[in-house]
């Protein structure tokens, strides 16, 4: 901690701490700036355009008759919001628990010692570098009724011998997606999960284990409390980046069948390029980013009593 | 020891942001000269004038068969063409920025469903301004490129879909392709075994969906004001009623034309509908004998109502010359000789009657789409732009019943009220 | 001898999880090896090897690469740049608002690509920037520098102030503490997040197709569109191309995980 040791009100002493706060802030200035510039004026407009009745004619013509609550009230009536909350909480909740618990599990796996570690982790990051649409063109293709998962499922009797209807059915298709996108985010996890178990140092958890406190019982007392504030950036984050997933859905099931795998980002999405109403898909994007802030709050004050550490917030 | 390992550490770091420095400077350099916006049309030295044509047509034949005419039209009408593709599902948002930027290229291409939105924007040109002889051409393809009255789009191609099945299959099971509904559902669980279905189409939710429902739909009678109305849920229940025999997978709400296409070729489904761009494909498949014959219709002697497919071609507004230039090229990409190339190349109908009557006698495989194209609706002549929430309606409903999620009864009612209810 | 039984049993065992893990990964180039490979007619093995699909890729794809390279390197150099300092500043001086600055970088993240790509066209048409690698690099670095400086100050927060104290009383300036002391502790913090800086600048495609109207700058995210047309579709280029993208993360992946070492604060302070 930074402590400027200086005498309360005298002029060369404040103005050093001027100075010092200056100085202080230029290192957040550019940051700032290019936050504003690249991420403040997006969403300003769309917050504008929510209440506006913005159609495709309003582009060209930049005219746009104000609508008041029009859309978002269209938006909480369409009778299909309720489905869509619903989908985008399952979506999102089993995405992240899946995502995150594989890759922690994993990062604790891989954070010992032995041959190939190195090799065996890097390959382990493929799933999120390959181009989303082919992955996600090789899942839908592996989630056919015919395909290759289902072929494997009914050799080893998991599954019926007509197999699984993972995109055709109402029921499973939200899983289906559910179940790539838990995929393609298992190495964002792994990697920065392991990042931060590096960071611990080892002498205290050898120390432990050598007066004999069992595997767990280490992990809960003494990595997973010092995992805490990166735990928090990639369950935060990883919370958002779900919940704002669209590719994945898009070309695996167009969030069909009827709706079955539709989420808000994607019917945020659809309204505006399919459909071009462009108010509403911008209403439902700020109800999708509202939900994601709130929820974050929630997150992050639940977490202020374990991260009441030097410097935390 | 540590401050050694710093300084290395250091040195490093300021050699590597030194490195990308220099290569940002040298990109910078590159690429200062393609700055200028899509659509402007620069003089070059001699005053030739340069158009920009922007389609979605990014993989062959079709990317080289509509090159060739730009380049060949370009160069009658003296102008230069760059000829630019963007995948299927990126155009349209493309083309809505474009929009809000006023940086529409000289010819773009649109799906023909889009176009009355585009047109209402006030972006086009009217085709009759830009000099563009409207004469001999099927009513319901100028139809289809027309807002308020006046055409803005022209598409040299047009297509639609037919039943296309596998001769093999109904040979051994000794049928001739059905004409009727009754006939589509008992062929269709003859020809269904343990190897093959026997009927596809598809109906995602892709706007692939509704295209392919609309000639049942159409043809019992329903239209686009009542989509819950008696006939529209006959039409729903033959579909059902194919998948609850089994003669129709429940696959076909992921598929897409081009799935449905390949599980044809593959042998796995022996009757299906599609439209003849997929020749190209389908003769490729040596082993595979298929035959077209014209989509079911509810009963003997009833009007088959097919939709019609294809591009059109449009001249977005800019200024007085390039508008021009651009409408003589888009009137030299339709000229007889240049549809009836185009359409041999990528399996349209051309959509001047002349050009398509020489088509359909050059080429009998054709025959069942000509005849079909001369009475195919446009999909937006009734609804205008309302068509994409009623096709998104209608493809939910498809899906919902299809999936046995919900009676056709009830799907459809619930699409009426979704049609119904959006701005 | 115990000891390394158990190490080789591992290496089978995350071997095993290689395995389940990546098979799609395995199907897609089995997909890319095979010529004119549709959703069931790819065989479980390559049987018949064709090249052609990578030989198509290779030639169309070259320049593609070699863009997205430039345009991710120089993403990376720009938000690490300006995200370290913000990083350490988040973390380490009581500045007023802070809390609200971090829940800003986190609320930029919640806002959908498709938004910021529209807004952002209509600002680089007017400023000429469409179509430019210096545009697209710009655009990419902000991709990481919020995630960079959210994942930099978590690993940042952990240094213990007691080194930064010692430089202090040691008459080290503000800015030659931060090089010198801030930047090597919290490497592993900074590679980390320069990698995933890397890795969104890599994979963009939303503002590769957003801000590119013309064909001229075409990262390979792009270019794989290519083989996607309206009615027929090349998988198997399209996965070789999928492969060959994934090449220079994966490479850079292997090195940087190097640089990751454990226990970097142990033994920095008295």
């Amino acid at each position: 901690m930074t402590h400027t040791a200086s005498p309360a009100g005298h002029s060369p002493a404040s103005r050093a701490r001027r100075r010092e706060r200056a100085a202080q802030w230029l290192f957040l200035t550019p940051a700032l700036l290019y936050m504003a510039a690249f991420f403040g004026y997006p969403i300003i407009k769309n917050i504008v355009m929510s209440f506006q009745d913005y159609s495709i004619s309003s582009l060209y013509t930049g005219a746009a008759p104000f609508a008041g609550l029009l859309n978002y009230r269209a938006i909480f009536s369409s009778g299909l919001f309720g489905q869509l909350a619903w989908n985008t909480a399952v979506f999102t909740v089993v995405s992240l628990a899946g995502q995150f618990t594989i890759g922690l599990v994993l990062a604790v796996f891989f954070a010992r010692n032995f041959p190939l570690n190195g090799v065996i982790r890097a390959l382990l990051l493929l799933p999120w570098l390959i181009p989303l649409v082919a992955s996600a063109t090789v899942w839908r293709w592996m989630l056919g009724q015919d395909g290759v998962i289902n072929t494997m499922l009914e050799s080893l009797h998991l599954a019926p011998s007509t197999g699984v209807q993972w995109l055709a059915s109402t029921s499973v298709a939200l899983f289906a997606v559910i179940l790539v996108n838990i995929w393609i985010g298992i190495p964002f996890n792994m990697v920065i999960l392991y990042s931060g178990l590096r960071e611990i140092p080892a002498e205290v958890n050898e120390a432990a284990a050598l007066d004999g406190v069992g595997a767990i019982t280490r992990f809960r007392y003494i990595t997973w409390p010092m995992l805490r504030p990166v735990v928090t950036v990639v369950v935060v984050l990883g919370f958002i980046y779900t919940i704002k997933v669209i590719d994945i859905i898009l070309v695996i099931t167009g969030g069909g069948p009827a709706n079955a795998s539709q989420t808000l980002a994607v019917e945020s999405y659809q309204l505006s390029f399919r459909t071009f109403l462009f108010g509403q898909g911008a209403a439902m994007g700020n109800i999708l980013i509202l939900i994601s802030i709130i929820l974050a709050l929630v997150y992050l004050r639940f977490n202020r009593a374990a991260l009441r550490t030097e410097g935390e917030l | 020891m540590m401050k050694t390992e710093t300084t290395a550490r250091t040195r490093r770091t300021v050699l590597a942001l030194a490195g990308t420095a220099a290569l940002l400077a040298a990109a910078s350099a590159c690429s200062s000269s393609a700055s200028s916006p899509a659509g402007s049309s620069k003089g070059g030295s001699s005053g030739t004038i340069t158009l920009t044509a922007m389609d979605y047509f990014t993989s062959e034949p079709a990317h080289s068969a509509v090159g060739d005419i730009l380049n060949s039209c370009a160069a009658s009408v003296g102008v230069r063409i760059t000829h630019e593709s963007v995948a299927n599902p990126q155009l349209m948002p493309k083309v809505l920025q474009e929009l809000s930027s006023h940086t529409l290229p000289d010819l773009l291409m649109l799906d023909n469903p889009n176009l009355q939105q585009i047109a209402q924007t006030g972006a086009l040109t009217p085709l009759d301004t830009a000099g563009v002889d409207l004469s001999g051409y099927y009513p319901s393809i100028l139809a289809a490129g027309s807002y308020q009255g006046k055409a803005y789009g022209l598409a040299p191609g047009v297509n639609s879909i037919a039943l296309i099945y596998n001769k093999s299959m109904l040979a051994a099971a000794g049928i001739a392709p059905p004409a009727t509904w009754a006939e589509l559902t008992t062929d269709a669980k003859k020809l269904t075994t343990a190897q093959h279905e026997g009927f596809a189409l598809s109906a995602d939710n892709d706007g692939e969906g509704a295209w392919q429902y609309l000639p049942f739909f159409w043809s019992s009678g329903a239209d686009f004001a009542n989509l819950d109305s008696a006939a529209a849920v006959q039409s729903l229940q033959l579909l059902t009623g194919m998948v609850s025999d089994g003669s129709m997978s429940k696959s076909v709400v992921n598929w897409a034309q081009s799935d449905v296409n390949d599980q044809f070729i593959a042998g796995k489904v022996a009757m299906m509908v599609n439209g003849p761009w997929q020749f190209p494909l389908l003769n490729a498949a040596t082993s595979l004998h298929y035959g077209v014959a014209p989509i079911p219709v509810p009963a003997a002697g009833d009007t088959l109502k097919v939709p019609l497919g294809g591009e059109v071609w449009t001249v977005p507004v800019t200024s007085t010359a390039t508008e021009q230039a651009a409408g003589k090229v888009l009137a030299c990409m339709n000229s007889s000789a240049n549809q009836l190339s185009y359409a041999k190349q990528v399996g349209y109908i051309p959509s001047l009657e002349s050009a398509a009557t020489q088509l359909a006698a050059s080429d009998p495989s054709m025959g069942p789409f000509v005849a079909e194209v001369a009475t195919a609706l446009s999909r937006t002549a009734e609804v205008g732009t309302k068509y994409p929430a009623i096709a998104t309606a209608i493809e939910t409903a498809e899906q919902s019943a299809l999936t046995g999620a919900s009676s056709p009864q009830s799907a459809l009612a619930t699409a009426q009220t979704t049609a119904t209810q959006g701005s | 001898m115990n000891r390394s039984a158990r190490s080789w049993r591992s290496t089978v065992l995350a071997l095993l999880i290689l395995a389940v893990l990546l098979f799609p990964v395995y199907w897609m180039i089995n997909v890319s090896l095979q010529k004119n490979a549709t959703s069931f007619t790819t065989t479980w093995f390559p049987v018949h090897l064709s090249l052609s699909g990578y030989r198509q890729a290779l030639s169309d794809q070259g320049g593609h690469m070699l863009v997205s390279l430039i345009v991710a390197l120089g993403a990376t150099a720009i938000s690490t740049t300006v995200a370290t300092p913000a990083a350490w500043a988040l973390a380490k001086f009581r500045l007023p608002g802070r809390g609200w600055i971090i829940f800003i970088a986190l609320a930029t993240q919640m806002i959908p690509g498709i938004v910021i790509a529209n807004a952002l066209y209509g600002t680089y048409n007017s400023l000429h920037l469409l179509n430019s690698l210096p545009g697209l690099i710009l655009a990419d670095a902000s991709l990481g520098i919020p995630f960079s400086i959210l994942l930099m100050r978590s690993f940042m927060t952990a240094v213990p102030g007691e080194i930064l104290d010692a430089a202090r009383v040691d008459g080290a300036g503000r800015l030659r503490a931060f090089l010198r002391i801030a930047v090597p502790v919290s490497r592993n913090g900074i590679i980390t997040a320069a990698l995933f800086s890397f890795l969104f600048a890599w994979s963009d495609f939303l503002f590769a197709l957003t801000l590119t109207t013309t064909g001229s700058v075409t990262p390979i995210t792009l270019g794989i569109y290519q083989y996607l047309g309206a009615q027929t579709e090349q998988w198997s280029p399209v996965m070789a191309t999928a492969v060959i993208a994934c090449a220079p993360s994966a490479i850079l992946l292997v090195l940087a995980q190097r640089f990751i070492a454990s226990g970097i604060t142990g033994g920095a302070v008295k």
